[in-house]
């Protein structure tokens, strides 16, 4: 096998055993379809169903960007900057094994638990949207190449959050930053919802933006293109590799194994 | 064998390896010997391909240097950082290590069977690793280094941990390895562990190499019987000058 499957295989085995954290990454990605069920709910008796469905829709959008950067957020801590913390860093690149193959492992193992966050936040939010009987436009031409555009962008936060974790010195740094990324999808979802006017026909082709609105046009049934969904994951992705090359870098350097 | 010529290495502008150049022969026990700060540490990862050194060659079975991969792939290496992971259990850690280092499955199973034998971790074998004692831990690590039989070991306090009993059969195994050929490189802070193993010693001071020969050769250069007292006498000579 491949060695950097070798590593992402153990990740994924290591991750899932760690009960507690696994447990934590469920609860942040069934947060989001909890607190807009409890809002449908507030809401539905006295709002018209066009106004409690635009928020509805607004709030999914951020909660599932969201849910991209919680679902790996513990094992990105856990794989680079827990590892120099718990000396297990050094016996790995002891073996005949590139560091970029170690990084790349690693990405597939974040990028697995990433992806794992946004299905079950997203199978969440059907069941939320199925209760409250919100209907979502779209069919299923439209919904394959908008779920390929949502779906690279797991990829992109593993990327980042991996970068961070080589980074970081310790878990308790590496903590510190991850937690703060996550108010980066919060806060454009935010921004974008409360400044429509803002929108920009780039901002469909910019990771994070245009998911955001990738997300709102599916659920809306607003019509666009395939091509749109299609640059966007390319382009998520693309960005994901440069990140990921430039935490291969970082792990090649000697602070990574002597630094505090 | 390992080769080392003119080896050095700074961290921030501080050199800690000043052109080093010594020998590890196959089917010889060399120890390194140094006080804390010496160079030992710096000098094994860079053998192991972990740092980069500033200049000088490392030649490892008379292959180049250039390709720190390569090298890897003719070592085993337990060194400082013994860290094993704590969900997986023993045998899982030595299939882990194993196959990133392509072993076939058939070689990885007996291999597995054989370092858990050769290190009593039978009762272990199966359990998770996490509150493993420090010689448990150890034993696991060292079975790690051991797994795919390399031609050259390079121990940094084997030791550490260990009991009595574990200790001697490390030291019977390590000369049996000897015996068939291997080249194993053993730096420790117990002295007389390292007479009692080492055929070759070699004493490195502030990332120079001050003196080296058998044991015998290092007391009747410093003019004692004591391995501890030449020590001090060698690294302590080359301080004042």
């Amino acid at each position: 096998m491949n060695p950097a499957l070798t590593i992402a295989r153990k990740e994924i085995v290591d991750g899932l055993r760690d009960v507690r954290s696994v447990m934590a990454s469920l609860f942040y990605a069934l947060m989001g379809p909890a607190v807009v069920g409890l809002v449908s709910m507030a809401t539905h008796a006295n709002a018209k169903p066009e106004s409690e469905s635009a928020v509805l829709t607004g709030m999914m959008a951020i909660f599932t960007l969201v849910s991209t950067f919680v679902g790996g957020m513990n094992i990105a801590m856990d794989t680079v900057a827990g590892e120099r913390e718990r000396r297990s860093l050094l016996p790995l690149l002891l073996n005949p094994v590139s560091r970029r193959n170690v990084v790349l492992g690693k990405w597939l193992a974040v990028s697995f638990f990433a992806l794992a966050g946004l299905v079950v936040d997203v199978l969440g939010f059907l069941i939320v949207f199925a209760t409250a009987g919100t209907h979502i436009s779209a069919g299923p031409g439209r919904l394959l190449p908008g779920a390929l555009g949502l779906a690279s962008l797991p990829f992109l936060a593993a990327s980042v959050q991996l970068l961070i974790s080589t980074v970081s010195r310790g878990v308790k740094e590496a903590q510190t930053y991850l937690s703060l990324i996550v108010f980066l999808p919060m806060g454009i979802g935010m921004f974008l919802v409360f400044s429509p006017a803002a929108k920009r026909v780039w901002c469909n082709f910019l990771p994070l933006v245009g998911q955001q609105l990738q997300l709102e046009a599916l659920v809306n049934g607003d019509g666009t293109s395939l091509f749109e969904p299609i640059v966007l994951g390319c382009l998520t992705v693309g960005l994901a590799i440069v990140i990921l090359l430039a935490a291969a870098n970082r792990l090649q350097r000697d602070e990574i194994i002597y630094g505090n | 064998m390992i080769t080392i010529q003119k080896l050095a290495k700074s961290f921030d502008a501080r050199p800690v390896v000043k052109e080093l150049s010594f020998e590890a022969p196959d089917g010889t026990i060399t120890g390194l010997l140094g006080a804390n700060g010496a160079g030992k540490t710096t000098t094994l990862r860079m053998i192991c391909g972990v740092l980069q050194p500033e200049s000088g060659s490392i030649v490892v079975d008379d292959t180049s240097s250039g390709d720190a991969l390569d090298r890897q792939r003719r070592i085993g290496a337990l060194l400082d950082h013994i860290g094993i992971y704590s969900r997986l259990t023993v045998r899982e850690n030595l299939a882990f290590f194993g196959r990133l280092r392509g072993m076939p499955a058939d070689l990885l199973a007996e291999r597995i069977e054989a370092v858990v034998s050769i290190l009593g971790l039978e009762a272990i074998a199966d359990r998770r690793t996490h509150g493993f004692s420090q010689g448990e831990s150890m034993k696991t690590a060292l079975g790690r280094a051991l797994l795919h039989s390399p031609q050259n070991l390079l121990l940094d306090e084997p030791t550490n941990g260990l009991d009595i009993p574990t200790i001697r059969s490390l030291r019977d195994l390590l000369r049996r390895l000897r015996d068939a050929g291997t080249c194993i490189v053993y730096s420790s802070h117990v002295l007389e562990e390292v007479r009692a193993l080492c055929d070759r010693v070699v004493i490195i001071a502030g990332g120079r190499i001050v003196a080296e020969g058998s044991p015998q050769e290092l007391c009747s250069q410093a003019e004692t019987t004591s391995l501890e007292e030449a020590f001090i006498e060698l690294a302590d000579a080359t301080r004042s000058n």
